[in-house]
C-alpha cells in the first residue's frame, strides 16, 4: 500500500514538474534578460542566466522608462484607471446581477441571453461608439474617459459573473434571514454579498486586469503623455524596436506583473477562506 | 390518418422536385458563366480521346487509353459519351498539371461535358433531398459543391455514386440486414465510385466503420463479417469491370498509380508551393468561392451550412450515424492528405448537408414550432405556468436596467447606426457634429436616399449607405479565412486549456501532494501576468533570429530541445502551434482554478461510498467526479471561449500576421494605423457581424450547457 503511494507521488511530481517548466519557460526568459546589465540591444546569444548580473535595467525603468514620463506617474495612471473601472463596474452591476440571480420576472430569459452575449463582446466592439461619444463630451483623452471605457468593457462580464456568485449562495440561508425579519436589501447586504464575495472578487479582479493590461484602446483614445498607463508605455517601447536594451523591456514586464501577482496571492487566500466557509455550513 | 400519410408523401415529392429545380437552376447558371478552371482542359482532352475510340468502335484502344492516368477512367468515359453528338474537334493540347487554366477550349465540347457534370450534381441534391429535404436544399445552394459539379471536373459522378452507395447500405441496415439486394447495390455503386475518383471511397471506409460499430454493439460480428467481405469483394470486381484501363495489366497499372500519388503529393510544385496548413479543408468549408468569380455563384452561404452541420452532428449520429461518420472520416483523411485542393471538399458536402439539415431542424425549426404551439397553449389556458415575483425584483431591476442600457445597449445601437454610414476619419468633424444621427434618421424617415461610395471611404461629409457594406465585409472575412481562423482558434485553445487545467487540478487535488501550495502558486502565475506581457514573454522565446529558441538552435544545433519549432513562422500549421502554446499557457490557470473550485464543492460522502464499494481511480473519475464536475465547469468554459474568440492582444503583439475579427476591426479603425486606416464605418460593420456570430455562439453553448437556464430557486 505504501509503495504504491510513493509511486503515485513520484508520477504526480513528474507531471507537475512538466507543467511547471511550461509555465516557467517564458517567465525565466524575461527574468534572465531583466537582470542582465550587459545588453545594449537585442540578445545575441543563448544564455540560461544573465551574463552580467545587475539591477541596472530596473533602476533605469524606475527612473524614466518611457520618453519623459516618470514611472510613478505611469503606475498611478494605471491604478486609477483599472481600479476605478473595476469598482465602478462591480457597484453598477450588482443590482442587476442580484435581480437575475434571485427573481423571476417576465422577459428574464431573453434578458439573460442579451447579458451573456453582451459579456461576450470584445472591447473592440465598443470602440466606435465610445470614441465618438467621449469625443463629443470632450472626455476622450482624459483618465476619467479611459476609466469609463474600461467600465463599459467590464460591466456585462461583471454582471454575469456576480449573478453566478449570488446564485450559488444557498437558498436556506437567505430564507432564514428573511424569516428573521430582514428585508431584501438587508438580506443582500448581510447574507448574499458576503457569501458570494469570492465570485465577486474574481469578477473584480478580471475587470481590473482588463484595464491594467489594456494598451490598444488606450492608444486609440489617449493622445497626451500625462495619461499614458504602464501597459501603454510597454507597447510603445515594443513598437520602437531595438532602440532600447531588451533588458529594460523585460524588467518592465516584471515590475508590472509583480503587484498583480501579489494582489492575486492575497485574493486567492480570501477566495479559499470563503470556500472553506461554504463547506463549513454543512 | 391515411390522408395525412398521402399528404406527407406528396409534400416530400414536392420538396424533392423543388430542390432538384433549384439545384438545376443554380448549376445551369454556374456552368454557363464559370471561367475555365485548372484541369478542365485535361479532362476534356481525355473525353475527346474516348469519343474518338467509341466512334471508331476500337475497344482494344479503350484498354490502353487513360489520359491523366492517376485518375481512373469512368468519369472521363462518361464525358466522352456526352461529346458523341458533337462534331469532332482537334485534340486539346497536352499540358503539365501545373499549367494555368486554358481559356481557349472549344465551347460546345466544354458545354456538353459541363452539362453532364451538372446533371449528376443535380441528381445528388435530389437524392439528398429524399433523405432530408432541408439537407437537399443546403446541397443545392452549397457554393463550393455547385462550382465543382458544374465544371469538367471528376467530382460530380463519384459524388453521386458515393451517396447512392451510402443510401443503399442504409436501406439494407434499416431492413434488419436481411435483404441483400440493397447491399449488392451499395457495393455496385462503391465500385463505380472507385472507378471515377479514388478519394470518394472514403464513403466505403465510413460504411465499414458504421458496420463495425453496429456489429460490436449487437454482438453480431461473426454473422455480419461474411456479407461485409462479400460487399467489399463485389465492389472491387465492379471497380475492375468499370475500369478498362486496368484490364490489360492490372498490377503494373495499380503500381503506376500508387507511385504517382506518393510522388505527386510530396514533390509537385503546385502542391508544395501552395503552403496550405493541415486544416485548410475546414477553411474551405467556412468560406465561399464567391470572391473568385462573383457573377457565377448566385448563393454563397457555405459557412452557415457548416455551422448548422456542427450543430446537427450529435443528433445525426444518433439518428443515422453513417453520415456523421462519413464527414469525420473524410475530414481526417483530408487533414492527413498533403494535397489540399478546394474540390476535395465535395467528397463530404453531401453528408455535411444532411447533418446541416438536422442541425437546422434542431436549432431553428423545432424551437419555432415549439414556440408557436406554446403561444397556442397559453392562449387557450389562462392559468400562468410560471410564477413571477416581479414586484420584489423591481427595486433591483430598475437601477440595473438603467446602467445596462446606458453602458451597453445604447453604444451598440449607436454602432449599428454607424455601420449604415460611410463615417471615417476624414468625415470625423461632421460625424461629431451630429452627422451620423442626421443621416441615419433622415434615411429612416425617408428624406435621405442611400449613396454608393467606394471603399476605402474618404468623403468629407457622412452619408447613409444602407447595408451595402455588409455583404462585402462578410465575404471578405470568410474568404480570407479570418472568420474560420477565429473559430478554429477558439475551439482548439479552449479545448487544450480545459484539458491541462483539469489535469493540474486533479493532480493537486490528490491527498498529500508534496509542495502542493508551491505548485499551485506557480501554476497561477500565467493568469496573474497580464495577457500582453505574457504574450510578449513568449515573443521573447519564439522571436525568429533573436528569440531564445532561435539563439539556442543556432548555438547547439538540432539537439536543442524543441528545435523542430524553429522556423515556425514559415508554416501556417506551426504558427498555429506556437500561438496555441502561448494561448494555452495564458488560459489554463483559469480553468485549473475553476476545476479545483468545483472539485472542492463535490460532496465527500459520495467518494467515501465509492471507496467502500471498491471503485478505482479511473472509475471514480468517470462515474463520479466527471459527471458532477461538468456542470460546475461549464461557466468557466463559456468564459474562456469568450476570451479566446475575442482574443486580440496576443495576435496584436505576436508577429504572425494572423488576424481575428477583433484585430481586423481595430486595425481598420485606428486613425493612425499603417493599414487602410480610419475606416470607422467598416470597423462598425465587422463589429456588428461579430455580435451576430457571438449570438450563434451563445446559442450553441446554451444548448450544450443550459447556462442561462432558470434560477436555482425563486
Amino acid at each position: 500500500m505504501r509503495k504504491t503511494n510513493w509511486l503515485q507521488q513520484i508520477l504526480t511530481q513528474i507531471s507537475l514538474l512538466v507543467i511547471g517548466l511550461y509555465v516557467m519557460v517564458p517567465i525565466w526568459g524575461a527574468i534572465r534578460l531583466a537582470f542582465d546589465g550587459s545588453l545594449k540591444s537585442r540578445p545575441v546569444e543563448f544564455r540560461l542566466f544573465p551574463k552580467e548580473l545587475s539591477l541596472k535595467p530596473f533602476l533605469s525603468v524606475l527612473d524614466r522608462p518611457y520618453q519623459s514620463v516618470d514611472f510613478v506617474d505611469l503606475l498611478k495612471n494605471s491604478l486609477i484607471v483599472s481600479l476605478g473601472a473595476a469598482l465602478i463596474a462591480l457597484v453598477l452591476g450588482a443590482s442587476l446581477a442580484y435581480a437575475f440571480a434571485r427573481y423571476r420576472f417576465p422577459g428574464r430569459k431573453p434578458a439573460l441571453f442579451v447579458l451573456l452575449f453582451a459579456a461576450m463582446l470584445p472591447p473592440v466592439a465598443f470602440m466606435t461608439p465610445l470614441y465618438i461619444v467621449l469625443s463629443m463630451v470632450q472626455l476622450r483623452t482624459t483618465l476619467l474617459g479611459l476609466t469609463l471605457v474600461y467600465v463599459t468593457f467590464a460591466l456585462p462580464f461583471c454582471i454575469w459573473n456576480m449573478r453566478a456568485g449570488f446564485q450559488s449562495v444557498a437558498k436556506e440561508l437567505e430564507e432564514a434571514a428573511f424569516l428573521d425579519g430582514a428585508n431584501s436589501l438587508q438580506t443582500f447586504w448581510f447574507v448574499s454579498l458576503p457569501l458570494s464575495l469570492p465570485s465577486i472578487t474574481i469578477a473584480g479582479l478580471i475587470a481590473f486586469l482588463m484595464g491594467y493590461s489594456e494598451f490598444a484602446m488606450g492608444w486609440l483614445f489617449v493622445s497626451n503623455a500625462e495619461t499614458v498607463t504602464l501597459a501603454m508605455s510597454i507597447y510603445a517601447m515594443v513598437q520602437s524596436g531595438n532602440a532600447q536594451p531588451w533588458s529594460i523591456l523585460a524588467s518592465m514586464f516584471i515590475i508590472m506583473s509583480i503587484p498583480i501577482v501579489i494582489v492575486f496571492a492575497v485574493l486567492q487566500n480570501t477566495l479559499l477562506d470563503r470556500m472553506l466557509f461554504v463547506s463549513q455550513k454543512k | 390518418m391515411k390522408n395525412k400519410k398521402i399528404i406527407i408523401k406528396f409534400l416530400m415529392v414536392f420538396g424533392i422536385l423543388i430542390v432538384a429545380a433549384l439545384a438545376g437552376t443554380i448549376r445551369w447558371h454556374a456552368l454557363t458563366t464559370l471561367n475555365v478552371d485548372y484541369d478542365e482542359d485535361d479532362y476534356l482532352r481525355a473525353a475527346q480521346q474516348y469519343t474518338t475510340i467509341i466512334r471508331a468502335g476500337d475497344w482494344d484502344a479503350l484498354k490502353e487509353t487513360n489520359y491523366r492516368s492517376e485518375h481512373p477512367p469512368l468519369a472521363k468515359i462518361v464525358f466522352g459519351i456526352s461529346l458523341l453528338p458533337l462534331p469532332e474537334k482537334t485534340l486539346i493540347a497536352d499540358r503539365p498539371t501545373s499549367a494555368g487554366p486554358n481559356q481557349y477550349l472549344p465551347r460546345d465540347l466544354l458545354r456538353n461535358a459541363r452539362i453532364t457534370s451538372a446533371i449528376f450534381g443535380t441528381l445528388t441534391a435530389a437524392l439528398v433531398a429524399l433523405v432530408d429535404p432541408v439537407g437537399g436544399f443546403f446541397l443545392a445552394i452549397h457554393a463550393f459543391t455547385t462550382k465543382y459539379v458544374s465544371q469538367v471536373m471528376l467530382e460530380a459522378l463519384p459524388a453521386f455514386t458515393s451517396i447512392l452507395s451510402a443510401f443503399f447500405y442504409i436501406q439494407w441496415k434499416k431492413r434488419r440486414r436481411k435483404e441483400f439486394a440493397w447491399l449488392i447495390a451499395s457495393g455496385l455503386f462503391l465500385g463505380l465510385t472507385a472507378a471515377s475518383k479514388y478519394i470518394y471511397c472514403v464513403v466505403g471506409i465510413a460504411i465499414i466503420i458504421d458496420w463495425m460499430i453496429v456489429a460490436i454493439q449487437s454482438k453480431e460480428i461473426k454473422k455480419t463479417i461474411i456479407p461485409l467481405l462479400g460487399w467489399g469483394l463485389f465492389s472491387i470486381v465492379v471497380f475492375f469491370a468499370a475500369n478498362p484501363y486496368f484490364w490489360a495489366d492490372p498490377f503494373g497499372r495499380i503500381k503506376e498509380t500508387l507511385v504517382y500519388y506518393s510522388s505527386y503529393s510530396t514533390t509537385a510544385t503546385e502542391v508544395t508551393s501552395a503552403g496550405y496548413p493541415f486544416w485548410q479543408p475546414l477553411v474551405y468549408l467556412f468560406s465561399t468561392p464567391k470572391s473568385w468569380q462573383p457573377n457565377a455563384i448566385l448563393v454563397a452561404v457555405d459557412p452557415l451550412i457548416t455551422l448548422f452541420a456542427i450543430l446537427g452532428f450529435k443528433s445525426q449520429l444518433k439518428k443515422q450515424s453513417l453520415y456523421s461518420i462519413w464527414v469525420l472520416v473524410a475530414l481526417v483523411f483530408l487533414f492527413i492528405y498533403p494535397v489540399k485542393w478546394a474540390q476535395y471538399v465535395v467528397i463530404l458536402t453531401a453528408p455535411l448537408c444532411i447533418m446541416a439539415g438536422e442541425g437546422f431542424k434542431n436549432t431553428i425549426l423545432i424551437p419555432i414550432l415549439n414556440w408557436l404551439s406554446q403561444i397556442r397553449i397559453t392562449k387557450s389556458n389562462s392559468i400562468a405556468v410560471v410564477r413571477y415575483d416581479t414586484k420584489k425584483a423591481l427595486p433591483w431591476l430598475i437601477p440595473g436596467i438603467i446602467v445596462f442600457v446606458l453602458f451597453t445597449i445604447l453604444p451598440l445601437i449607436f454602432e449599428v447606426g454607424v455601420s449604415l454610414t460611410d463615417f471615417n476619419s476624414i468625415s470625423i468633424k461632421d460625424g461629431f457634429e451630429g452627422g451620423i444621427f442626421r443621416e441615419v434618421w433622415g434615411a429612416f424617415t425617408g428624406k435621405i436616399q442611400s449613396v454608393d461610395t467606394e471603399f476605402p471611404f474618404r468623403e468629407k461629409m457622412v452619408s447613409f449607405i444602407g447595408t451595402s457594406a455588409y455583404p462585402i465585409v462578410l465575404r471578405s472575412v470568410t474568404d480570407n479565412g479570418i472568420l474560420f481562423f477565429n473559430l478554429f482558434w477558439t475551439v482548439a485553445s479552449v479545448g487544450l486549456q480545459t484539458m491541462l487545467g483539469l489535469l493540474a487540478a486533479l493532480l493537486l487535488k490528490q491527498k498529500k501532494v508534496f509542495m502542493k501550495k508551491g505548485w499551485e502558486i506557480l501554476f497561477i502565475l500565467p493568469w496573474a501576468i497580464p495577457e500582453m506581457i505574457g504574450a510578449l514573454m513568449w515573443v521573447n522565446v519564439f522571436q525568429p533570429e533573436t528569440g531564445w529558441l532561435s539563439l539556442g538552435v543556432s548555438q547547439y544545433g538540432t539537439s536543442f530541445p524543441f528545435s523542430f519549432l524553429n522556423g515556425w513562422q514559415n508554416s501556417s500549421s506551426m504558427q498555429m502551434l506556437v500561438l496555441l502554446i502561448a494561448g494555452v499557457w495564458y488560459g489554463f490557470p483559469f480553468m485549473m482554478l475553476a476545476a479545483s473550485a468545483g472539485l472542492k464543492l463535490l460532496p465527500k460522502e459520495v467518494y467515501d461510498a465509492a471507496a467502500i464499494d471498491g471503485a478505482n481511480g479511473i472509475k471514480v473519475f468517470r462515474w463520479i467526479t466527471w459527471p458532477m464536475l461538468v456542470p460546475l465547469l461549464v461557466p468557466a468554459v463559456i468564459i474562456r471561449s469568450i476570451f479566446a474568440f475575442n482574443q486580440f492582444y496576443l495576435f496584436q503583439v505576436f508577429p504572425t500576421g494572423q488576424l481575428t475579427l477583433a484585430g481586423l476591426s481595430y486595425n481598420l479603425f485606428n486613425p493612425s494605423g499603417f493599414f487602410i486606416n480610419g475606416q470607422f464605418a467598416i470597423s462598425a460593420v465587422i463589429n456588428v457581424i461579430t455580435v451576430v456570430i457571438l449570438v450563434i455562439f451563445v446559442v450553441i453553448l446554451n444548448k450544450w450547457s443550459n447556462a442561462s437556464e432558470g434560477v436555482t430557486y425563486a
